[in-house]
C-alpha cells in the first residue's frame, strides 16, 4: 500500500507525545548524568570538567562506596539466594496440584502489592524494642522457656550496625511470593507426559524436579536471576525507611549513598558517578539476560 | 505412610509460610483498633474493641470504639491522610491516562506501520528498559527549569504554560515518560498479534486511520491495556524516590511519602496507633486492586519481569 500523506500526518502525529516525553524527559537526563560524572559541581555555581575524578574519588575515598556496594553485593547474594530456592520449593510443591494452591499463591504474592515504604514501616514496628514488637516478644518468650536465645533482650535489630541483616528476612519475605508466581507460571508450560514419562521410569519428586522441571525452566530462571539481581541493585527505600531518612556508611546502599550526596550534600558529580556505575551494573545483568535467553530453547 | 509423613511436612511448610505472610498484616489491621493505653497494658493481646475494655465501667477511659475512631480520625484528618490520599488519586489517575494513551498510540503505530526508522525507534523506547531511574533523577532535578521552558515553549499555542517544580505537573509528568519503555514494549507485542487485515478492512469500509485504531484496534487490544495499567498502577501508586525529590509541599504530597512524614513524627511521640492507621490506608487500596484483579496480575508476571 502506498502511503498517504494523511497516514504519514496520523504516524507522526501518534509517535510525537511519547517521543517527545521519552527524549526530555529519559533520553537526555541520562546522557546528561554521564555528564555530570566527569564533573565537580554543587547544582548551582559553574561547574567543572575533572575527568575521572569523581570516580577515582569512589574508590579511593573513605571507602563509602565500596562498603555501599559491599551491602548491596551481601543483599543480592543472601537474600537473593534465599529467594530463589524458597520460590523454586513453593513453585515445585504448587505446580504438583497441592489441595489449596491458589490460595497459597494469593496469598504469597500479596507483599509485593504493597508499597515498600509501608513494608519498611511494618519491618520497624516488627522489630520494634517497645513492649509490642513482636519479633523482641517472640524472642523473649523463647529465652524464658528455652534458655535460648541468651542474649541481652530487646534487640536493636534496626540499629546501624544490624540494618543490612534484618532487611533480609523482609526481602525474603517480600520477594519470595513474586519469584514463586513467575516460575510457576513457567512450570505450567511443561508438557504433562514428560511427568508421566518420567514416573514410569521410577524417578522420584525430587529427580522429577532436578531433570525435568529446572532444565525446562531453565531461561525464566535465568531472566529471574538476573531481574533479582537488578532489583538488589536498586533498592533504596528499606535503609532508607529503617534508617530514619538518614543513613550512614554502617548502612548505606548505592542508591541512598547517590540519593545523600546529591541532595544533602550537593556533590552532584560523586553522586552522578555512583548513578553511573549503577546503570553499568544493570546494563551487563540486562546484557546477560539478553544473550542467555536468546540462546536456543529446549523444544517440547 | 511415607507419603502421608511427606504430604504433612509439605502442608506444615506452606502453612507456616502463609502465617508468616498473612499474619503480619492482620496484626496491622489489629493494632489500628488499639488505644495508647492498649499498647502499653497488652501489648500482645486482641484488641478491645474485640475482647471488650477492661474500664468499660469507667467513663473517663475512651471506649474501644472511640479508640478506633480517633486513630482514624487523627490520621485523615490532623495528620492530612485525605489530602494525601487525594493527591494519590489523582497523580495516579492522571498518569495512567497519559501513560495508556501515548503508548498505545505510540505502540500500534510502531507495531502496524513500517516506515524508515520504525525498527530502530522502537528499540530507542526499549532501551529505556535498561536505564534505572536513579541515573535520569538527578539531571532531571536540575534540569526541570529548561524543561519548563520547553514545555511552555510547545504548549503555549493552547495557552498553557508549564511549571515542573514541586507540581503535580511535574510528578504526572516524570511518572509517564518513566513508563513509556515497559508500557509500550508490552503493547506493541499486543497489537502485533492483531491481524492486520482488520486494519486494510477497516480502511476500505471507509473509516480513518484514527477510527481503525479507536474502534476496532484498542478494544481488541484490551487484555494488553488491563494488564499494562495494574503494573503501572501498582508501580505509581506505591512510588516513592521520585516524589521525595520533586514534591517539597506538604500539599503535593503522595500517600506513601505522607505516611514516611507522618510515621516519622507518631514514631517520635510513640503514637503507635496512628502509625498503624496510617499503613492500612496506604494499604487498603492496593489490597482491593490485588484482589479484584489478582488473576490478570499474575497473569502479566511473565511480561511484568522484563521490567528493568
Amino acid at each position: 500500500m502506498k502511503r498517504t500523506r494523511e497516514q504519514t500526518i496520523f504516524i507522526v502525529l501518534f509517535l510525537a507525545p511519547a517521543f517527545l516525553l521519552f527524549t526530555g524527559f529519559v533520553a537526555i537526563p541520562g546522557v546528561r548524568a554521564l555528564l555530570y560524572s566527569l564533573q565537580k559541581w554543587d547544582g548551582l555555581s559553574t561547574p567543572e570538567w575533572v575527568g575521572l575524578a569523581n570516580f577515582r574519588e569512589l574508590f579511593t575515598d573513605d571507602g563509602v562506596f565500596l562498603l555501599a556496594l559491599e551491602h548491596n553485593a551481601f543483599l543480592t547474594l543472601v537474600a537473593g539466594s534465599m529467594v530463589l530456592s524458597l520460590s523454586l520449593f513453593f513453585a515445585a510443591v504448587l505446580h504438583r496440584r497441592v489441595r489449596g494452591a491458589t490460595v497459597f499463591r494469593v496469598a504469597f504474592f500479596f507483599p509485593n502489592v504493597i508499597a515498600s515504604v509501608a513494608i519498611a514501616l511494618l519491618w520497624v514496628l516488627l522489630y520494634s524494642t517497645t513492649d509490642f514488637g513482636v519479633v523482641n516478644g517472640a524472642l523473649r518468650w523463647m529465652e524464658t522457656t528455652l534458655g535460648w536465645p541468651d542474649i541481652d533482650l530487646p534487640f536493636p535489630f534496626t540499629g546501624k550496625q544490624y540494618l543490612i541483616y534484618s532487611i533480609v528476612p523482609m526481602l525474603v519475605w517480600t520477594m519470595t511470593g513474586f519469584y514463586m508466581v513467575l516460575f510457576l507460571a513457567a512450570m505450567e508450560g511443561i508438557p504433562e507426559t514428560f511427568y508421566e514419562v518420567a514416573e514410569l521410569e521410577g524417578a522420584s519428586p525430587l529427580s522429577q524436579f532436578w531433570h525435568v522441571t529446572l532444565p525446562l525452566i531453565r531461561e525464566v530462571l535465568v531472566v529471574g536471576i538476573v531481574f533479582l539481581a537488578i532489583t538488589s541493585l536498586k533498592l533504596f527505600e528499606p535503609v532508607w525507611i529503617m534508617d530514619n531518612e538518614w543513613p550512614s556508611r554502617d548502612t548505606h546502599v548505592m542508591a541512598t549513598l547517590l540519593y545523600q550526596k546529591v541532595f544533602s550534600e550537593y556533590n552532584v558529580g560523586y553522586g552522578s558517578a555512583v548513578a553511573v556505575l549503577l546503570f553499568v551494573l544493570v546494563f551487563f545483568a540486562t546484557l546477560v539476560t539478553l544473550r542467555l535467553s536468546r540462546r536456543e530453547a529446549l523444544e517440547y | 505412610m511415607g507419603a502421608l509423613i511427606k504430604n504433612v511436612l509439605l502442608y506444615t511448610v506452606l502453612l507456616i509460610w502463609l502465617v508468616a505472610v498473612v499474619a503480619p498484616l492482620l496484626w496491622v489491621v489489629a493494632s489500628s483498633f488499639r488505644s495508647s493505653r492498649e499498647f502499653v497494658e497488652d501489648p500482645f493481646g486482641l484488641p478491645w474493641l474485640i475482647t471488650g475494655s477492661p474500664y468499660a465501667d469507667n467513663p473517663d477511659v475512651e471506649t474501644p470504639v472511640e479508640a478506633v475512631a480517633s486513630n482514624y480520625q487523627k490520621a485523615w484528618v490532623k495528620s492530612k491522610f485525605s489530602r494525601y490520599f487525594f493527591n494519590s488519586v489523582l497523580v495516579t489517575t492522571l498518569s495512567l491516562l497519559g501513560i495508556l494513551t501515548f503508548s498505545s498510540m505510540a505502540a500500534y503505530v510502531l507495531a502496524k506501520f513500517v516506515f524508515p526508522g520504525s525498527r530502530l525507534l522502537f528499540l530507542y523506547f526499549v532501551s529505556g528498559l535498561m536505564i534505572p531511574a536513579q541515573l535520569v533523577l538527578i539531571p532531571l532535578f536540575f534540569q526541570f527549569t529548561t524543561l519548563s521552558r520547553w514545555g511552555t515553549a510547545i504548549l503555549s499555542p493552547i495557552g498553557y504554560e508549564v511549571h515542573l517544580h514541586d507540581t503535580f505537573t511535574g510528578l504526572i509528568t516524570i511518572y509517564i515518560a518513566l513508563s513509556l519503555p515497559f508500557t509500550i514494549l508490552v503493547l506493541t507485542g499486543f497489537f502485533k498479534s492483531l491481524p492486520g487485515t482488520l486494519r486494510e478492512a477497516g480502511i476500505i469500509d471507509g473509516c480513518t486511520e484514527y477510527g481503525v485504531f479507536r474502534h476496532v484496534m484498542l478494544p481488541l487490544a484490551k487484555p494488553g491495556i488491563v494488564t499494562a495499567a495494574i503494573f503501572n498502577f501498582l508501580g505509581i501508586w506505591n512510588e516513592y524516590l521520585f516524589a521525595l525529590v520533586f514534591v517539597s509541599s506538604d500539599a503535593h504530597k503522595t500517600l506513601p511519602l505522607g505516611l514516611a512524614a507522618v510515621s516519622m513524627q507518631a514514631q517520635y511521640k510513640t503514637d503507635f496507633g496512628l502509625m498503624f492507621a496510617g499503613l492500612v490506608i496506604v494499604l487498603l487500596p492496593t489490597l482491593l486492586v490485588y484482589i479484584l484483579l489478582q488473576r490478570q496480575l499474575t497473569r502479566g508476571i511473565t511480561v511484568g519481569a522484563l521490567k528493568g
